[in-house]
């Protein structure tokens, strides 16, 4: 029992992350570069490590309203992350579809379409609230893995 | 029957096995932090590998639905067995004899690209384009690097051969031996541009950054382990871990395999020492000072420089006795 809760302590400090551009303006997509790719903002220090491919990811990190032309592509690629899995949605389009509201191309926020975990809002967020972001979102990890 | 439990427990325990995985995932657990440390940034506590291997172990697999299955399935196994066996065969310098035969240098030929041969197994049968291109680029890459490595075994085993009477020696055991009495070839000037060769063929062995080309995450999304999950991913990642060690212990092995005064722990730990100081010149400083190259530069690259210091070390070794 005690071998099982350590292992499970040890996984729960690898997250790897994915991000997923859901017809974002890129703004978020530069932040979350910024985020982890400076030696500023060091997110490796968390043990996290962004991956190329959606079958090694942990934790997902979605900018962008989810627009109708991207809406089944962003599903597929969510359902390909294998379990457990955490959803961040990065910026105030997920979270409520932003200066988008009731366009007749967005078929509605993000946790209509997936669940999601943890919302950081801000147009875009500070790399500090997106780090605040994915530290909650280890949180969650732990209690999933 | 003894004789059999004694094989299983150095393949499964000692030379091969636990030690080589642990040591293999600590070095690089340093790698990555000594790359951070020279971007001057945190990074992640140097048992991170440990960590992502334990969570990868958890995780859930996704089979690729129009992928050859049993082939997917077979293709990390095929790896990790490969370099089991090559840590076993693989001498540690006052600690571990190795498989004191005849050729086992040559048997260590065949099994050093078995990750290599694992990895265009797994593009090829993921059914995924990017899985194909980057299967495609790792035979280059293979082809590439194998022809510098052949020079470098055989000037090391013309080297210790001629030295000892023959013709050529193909025994791991052999060479440490001569190299115990007669000092370390690296420090013999004929083999200096052999040395160098080895240098550059470790990060190509390693797919480390600059011809990190057949998992490159930017542009074909790490390829051949692409469609990888779970504990398939973390066959692969323990299987590269292994031939981490294997690689550098090889250098060790051929160029500088003395021995420091003291029991088979201080030994073992001065191996660990010598693999790391390689590691951290041939892997870390590379990969934090360059970026990648492209598939034409790295075969190009690989069949002008490493393969001409090979060949003079070779030429070298054949005329002055």
């Amino acid at each position: 029992m005690q071998i099982a809760e350590k292992l499970q302590s040890m996984a729960a400090r690898s997250p790897w992350l994915y991000r997923i551009n859901a017809g974002s303006c890129n703004g978020c997509d530069v932040e979350l570069a910024t985020t982890a790719l400076i030696p500023r903002y060091d997110v490796e220090r968390l043990g996290c490590k962004y991956c190329g491919s959606p079958k090694h990811a942990d934790i997902v990190l979605i900018t962008g309203p989810v627009t109708a032309a991207v809406k089944d592509k962003v599903l597929r690629v969510y359902n390909e992350i294998p379990d457990p899995k955490v959803t961040v949605a990065v910026g105030i389009c997920p979270i409520s579809g932003g200066v988008f509201r009731d366009s007749y191309s967005i078929p509605g926020p993000l946790d209509s379409i997936i669940p999601v975990d943890v919302n950081v809002p801000g147009c875009p967020p500070r790399p500090q609230a997106i780090i605040e972001g994915v530290a909650k979102a280890l949180a969650i990890w732990k209690t999933r893995i | 029957m003894k004789e059999l439990f004694s094989y299983a427990f150095h393949m499964l325990v000692f030379p091969g096995g636990v030690f080589a995985l642990c040591l293999g995932l600590l070095l690089k657990g340093v790698d990555r932090k000594v790359l951070a440390r020279m971007q001057r940034r945190v990074g992640p506590p140097i048992l991170q590998p440990f960590f992502d291997i334990v969570k990868l172990g958890r995780k859930e697999t996704i089979l690729p639905a129009s992928g050859h299955t049993p082939m997917f399935r077979f293709a990390p196994i095929l790896g990790f067995m490969g370099m089991m066996v090559a840590a076993m065969v693989l001498p540690i310098p006052g600690v571990w004899n190795g498989a004191e035969g005849l050729g086992d240098m040559l048997m260590m030929l065949y099994l050093l690209p078995m990750p290599a041969l694992a990895l265009m197994l797994a593009g090829s049968s993921s059914s995924s384009p990017y899985g194909a291109i980057g299967a495609s680029r790792e035979m280059i890459l293979m082809f590439a690097y194998e022809i510098p490595l052949l020079a470098v075994i055989l000037a090391v085993a013309f080297k210790v051969g001629h030295a000892t009477g023959g013709v050529a020696e193909f025994s791991f055991a052999k060479i440490v031996e001569y190299q115990l009495q007669n000092g370390s070839l690296i420090f013999d000037w004929t083999m200096f541009p052999a040395f160098l060769a080895f240098l550059m063929f470790i990060p190509g062995t390693l797919g480390s950054v600059p011809f990190d080309l057949a998992e490159a995450e930017t542009e074909v999304l790490e390829g051949p382990l692409l469609e990888y999950s779970g504990p398939g991913l973390a066959m692969f990642h323990l299987g590269a871990a292994l031939k981490m060690v294997v690689v550098m212990g090889l250098g060790v092995v051929m160029f500088f395999p003395g021995t420091i005064p003291g029991g088979w722990i201080t030994n073992m730990g001065w191996f660990a020492v010598k693999c790391m100081l390689l590691m951290l010149f041939s892997v870390t400083l590379v990969r934090a000072a360059m970026g990648r190259l492209r598939t034409d530069q790295t075969f190009k690259f690989y069949l002008k420089y490493p393969a001409t210091l090979a060949y003079v070390s070779l030429g070298l070794t054949y005329f002055i006795r």
